[in-house]
């Protein structure tokens, strides 16, 4: 459950002490690309309390998702679609779904812990 | 809360790397200020507004205190006064000029890329004009108006990002230098084999026109001495 987190801090880290640039005109796919590796990770988190996570499922689905995600709204700018909408609700609304099924087996795995007081 | 090894490294491995995202994002994010916001926008739209009307109305100061300036000009009746007034202030440049020169019309050269697009060989810079404008005076232009920017000895051209600023007024191109003078001296000057447009027409659109009746306008911004004062002569 921690190492995710420590995973995230470290490449924060790194990301800001590295000189990482993105050319200023692909800045915007790369925030959907953000976007579809967050609801990725998340994903991850809930799958592996439901255990039912498999890692090449969930290394696909995070690169995937990021390329397909950044990919799509790169096509919809040169169409003039706005696909990057798309993007944005499918993923944002599974950001708030898997944190809610996180959210859920938190409680239940503290309830379990602290016993049956937590309950009414 | 039991999982294999392999999933956790793989799911710390795969955070990892949306921290570097993320730090890149974040990063660029601070570097071009990401989006600005609807009411940071009319924010500065008021404030657009507000600087634009305070603009206009210190023109108008300007203006009632040229007309104030000009009746008492009327008043004084002394003819050798007033003569000297205006061959000063046609010296200075606060006068609107008109006779025969030449303009120079200076304008981005395009060439067609290989995707099909224009392509600029190279931007207007500041010192091709100051090049052209110091040939015009050298050959003897006694007006000159860039964009009908009245160059006077304190005129400054100078880049500042994509304009070039002129009498503290932004302007971009095509740029149209205006010279009044001996029409034929001055295009003579400017087309000699080697010279200044023969050299500057390889990265630059540059068009001389000789015309026999040119206009310049007068400088129009106020001209204060705050340090300099003339020599009294030391008669006593």
């Amino acid at each position: 459950m921690w190492l995710p987190i420590l995973g995230i801090i470290i490449g924060i880290v790194l990301g800001l002490v590295l000189p990482l640039q993105i050319p200023t005109n692909y800045a915007s796919y790369m925030s959907i690309a953000v976007l579809a590796a967050l609801d990725s990770v998340f994903g991850g988190i809930r799958a592996s309390l439901e255990d039912n996570f498999q890692t090449d499922i969930f290394i696909s689905g995070f690169f995937g998702n990021a390329f397909l995600a950044a990919g799509l709204a790169y096509i919809g700018d040169r169409l003039d679609v706005p696909i990057y909408l798309a993007a944005i609700f499918a993923f944002g609304i599974r950001l708030f779904q898997n944190f809610a099924a996180l959210r859920r087996h938190f409680l239940i795995f503290l309830r379990k812990k602290f016993g049956n007081n937590l309950e009414k | 809360m039991k999982k294999s090894y392999a999933g956790q490294l793989a799911i710390s491995l795969v955070s990892l790397i949306l921290g570097l995202m993320l730090a890149a994002q974040f990063k660029n994010v601070q570097k071009v200020g990401g989006n600005v916001s609807r009411q940071r926008t009319q924010e500065l739209t008021e404030h657009i507004k507000k600087l634009e009307s305070d603009n206009e109305s210190l023109s108008n100061q300007i203006k009632e205190y040229e007309d104030i300036i000009k009746s008492y000009e009327n008043v004084s009746k002394d003819e050798t006064l007033v003569n000297e007034l205006a061959k000063s202030k046609s010296l200075a440049g606060l006068l609107p000029m008109e006779g025969p020169g030449v303009v120079v019309t200076v304008d981005n050269l395009y060439i067609n890329s290989w995707d099909g697009g224009h392509q600029t060989v190279q931007n207007v810079h500041y010192d091709d004009l100051l090049r052209l404008v110091n040939e015009l005076n050298a050959a003897g232009a006694e007006a000159i108006a860039i964009n009908n920017e009245r160059v006077i000895p304190t005129t400054e051209i100078r880049n500042a990002g994509d304009y070039i600023v002129i009498n503290t007024n932004r302007h971009s191109v095509p740029f149209e230098i205006k010279a009044i003078g001996n029409s034929e001296n001055l295009k003579a000057a400017l087309n000699l084999l080697g010279g200044v447009v023969d050299n500057l027409s390889q990265i630059l659109n540059i068009k001389v026109k000789t015309e026999s009746n040119i206009s310049i306008p007068a400088y129009e911004g106020t001209i204060n001495y705050r340090y300099a004062e003339p020599v009294q002569d030391k008669k006593s």
